[in-house]
């Protein structure tokens, strides 16, 4: 090893890295404003970029500017958002876990929003004698209340219940039959109700970004910055505990106040998002992957603000894909991460076998 | 010589039922011991014992003239750091990481690292024999290399006490000899405080190494030898007729 090298790995260590993150860096922020960008002009109704200028500038067609400002602004700062704090509570679960398929719905926090939502939807709807779907302007909120109450309950219980168990696995798969009960009781609700219902259920459980109305805007983006900071801060502990949890707890972590506030920060996450957006799927899950090929780090004071930009273009690329013209209104959200996010899901498991296996 | 570790009528164990007689021992700095036994002869209970993973059914387990239940977490971070079997196996960790991890107990919040200790990181590195490695990705190194970069780690944790299980396990030969050697090199020149387990008793006796011999519902026998030995080899077998031809 030359002098060279050695001075800078030992010496410049500091300088290393941003020579190394600089680049993808800008490069993913220069995709994000461009995805953004496209997200406002490109649609069923197509924005001359003249237009787009003119309309930025705070002039432009009525037309245009109704479309651009009241429609797809907010939905496109809705999938950033939504995109930034998906990855991150899927970075958050799949270090928590050690497992690169644990995603932020592996706690049944989704699920749990899901039965909010289909008690609210459905039951109401059957008690009243009339269809929720029937009443204007109360059933947003209305369900993103339900959704929020349904994910932040199952958040308790497994926060309850992680103090009781020992070890990860347990905890997972005791997320996995919390997820199974509360899906089963949604199954029941829906079995019972009516058509009407059903169908706005079954349109909620698709996932959208276009149901956040511009006063919530503000919440939405205030908790999942709040969420990613949190996030950030707990680089330290996430990074001990991938070395597993007793060289964690060795190196003077708290394991379970770690992965108390891991749990607390992710489901938060989560639960925020499925409120206001339904359940989204993928994005959580393979976002973290893309970060960690993309740097090739699992150093979490990398890792988080790269899972977070990185998430931010992908949830945007697929608004643009539901949204492409053609697709006449939106395509279902998740049917789009589904397409884009397995593929990366199927190359990691391969790439990690193949490491593995060296 | 500062005494460092001592243990007061330790009596180990699970739900009350001790696993042999009480322990009576004291570490000095500078020390290295192998721990020797069977499997299941409550070695294992031991290390959990000394780190505080496990209560002590009677007595008490002293790091540096306090009792171990007197420190934080933190504080215990900084008295002694281990090398388990277990090894770290996220794809993207890299050497230096697993390392610098080291340093962790004492940096803040942001696990900002100092000149000082990307200077300690190196020298560490390069005293278990591994500073090529260190942009290597841990997961694709060996056995051995994995061993010394977590042998690093711990000296890099610059704690007065290293415990190590079973650190020759998964080791060829010439590993294992190496490895018997970096320890003793460890105690003299870096006076640490080394408590390993082994099961390579033959190895350990013709190196001369300083043992702690365990065996179930038997009194934990301290020794030291150059050549075989059958008194040690009864014990270890825990078994009067076993001889020296037993081994072999």
């Amino acid at each position: 090893m030359t002098f060279g090298k050695i001075s800078y790995l030992c010496s410049r260590m500091e300088t290393r890295k941003p020579t190394r993150t600089w680049l993808p860096t800008l490069l993913i922020l220069l995709v994000g404003v461009l995805l953004f960008v496209l997200n406002l002009v490109v649609g069923s109704v197509g924005v001359p970029f003249s237009e787009f200028w003119d309309v930025l500038l705070g002039g432009g067609d009525e037309t245009y500017r109704t479309i651009i400002l009241e429609y797809r602004l907010p939905q496109a700062i809705t999938a950033l958002f939504a995109g930034i704090g998906l990855s991150i509570s899927g970075l958050l679960m799949q270090t928590l876990f050690r497992n690169p398929l644990a995603d932020p719905s592996i706690l049944g926090i989704s699920s749990g929003a899901s039965l909010g939502v289909a008690i609210v939807v459905l039951l109401t709807g059957k008690l009243s004698g009339m269809a929720v779907s029937a009443m204007p302007g109360w059933s947003t909120i209305g369900v993103t209340i339900a959704a929020f109450a349904g994910a932040f309950l199952v958040l308790l219980l497994i926060l309850a219940l992680s103090s009781r168990l020992k070890s990860m696995v347990s905890l997972i798969l005791v997320g996995i039959m919390i997820a199974y009960i509360a899906g089963s009781v949604t199954d029941v609700l829906k079995f019972f109700s009516q058509k009407e219902d059903v169908h706005t259920f079954v349109i909620w459980g698709f996932g959208s970004f276009s149901n956040v109305g511009k006063s919530q805007l503000g919440y939405l983006a205030g908790t999942i910055l709040t969420g990613t900071v949190l996030a950030f801060l707990l680089s330290k502990s996430l990074n001990l505990l991938l070395l597993g949890d007793r060289y964690a707890e060795n190196l003077g972590l708290n394991l379970h106040r770690a992965s108390l506030l891991t749990i607390l920060v992710s489901g938060f996450l989560m639960a925020v998002i499925t409120a206001f957006c339904g359940p989204i799927a993928f994005i959580g899950l393979a976002v973290p992957h893309l970060a960690r090929f993309t740097y090739h780090t699992s150093n979490h004071f990398v890792l988080t603000p790269a899972t977070a930009v990185i998430g931010m273009d992908l949830a945007l690329l697929c608004n643009l894909i539901a949204r492409l013209p053609g697709f006449d209104g939106n395509l279902p959200i998740n049917s789009v991460t589904a397409l884009i996010g397995a593929p990366i899901v199927i190359y990691v498991i391969f790439h990690r076998q193949k490491v593995l296996s060296k | 010589m500062k005494e460092v570790l001592r243990c007061n009528g330790l009596q180990i164990g699970y739900k009350g039922k001790a696993l042999m007689p009480p322990i009576d021992v004291v570490l000095h700095e500078g020390e290295a011991v192998a721990l020797v036994g069977a499997n299941g002869s409550g070695k294992t209970t031991l290390f959990k014992t000394l780190t505080g993973n496990l209560k002590p059914i009677e007595g008490s387990v002293e790091l540096c003239g306090k009792p171990l239940s007197d420190y934080s977490p933190n504080e215990r971070a900084k008295l002694f750091s281990l090398v388990l079997t277990e090894k770290p196996d996220d794809l993207f960790l890299k050497v230096f990481d697993i390392v610098a991890s080291g340093r962790y107990p004492h940096s803040g919040l942001m696990a900002k690292l100092s000149d000082k200790d990307y200077e300690m990181i190196k020298v560490k590195l390069q005293l278990t024999g591994v500073f090529e490695l260190i942009d290597r990705d841990f997961v694709s190194l060996s056995d051995g290399e994995k061993q010394k970069v977590m042998i690093a780690k711990a000296l890099v944790q610059d704690t007065p006490i290293i415990y190590m299980d079973e650190p020759s396990a998964f080791l060829d030969y010439p590993s294992k000899v190496e490895l018997l050697r970096l320890i003793s090199r460890l105690a003299k020149e870096e006076n640490k405080t080394i408590l390993y387990s082994s099961h390579d008793l033959e190895l350990l006796m013709k190196h001369g190494a300083r043992m702690w011999v365990v065996a179930k519902g038997k009194k934990l026998t301290e020794c030291q030898t150059n050549s075989f030995d059958n008194e040690i080899i009864k014990s270890y077998f825990f078994n009067d007729c076993a001889t020296v031809d037993d081994l072999l």
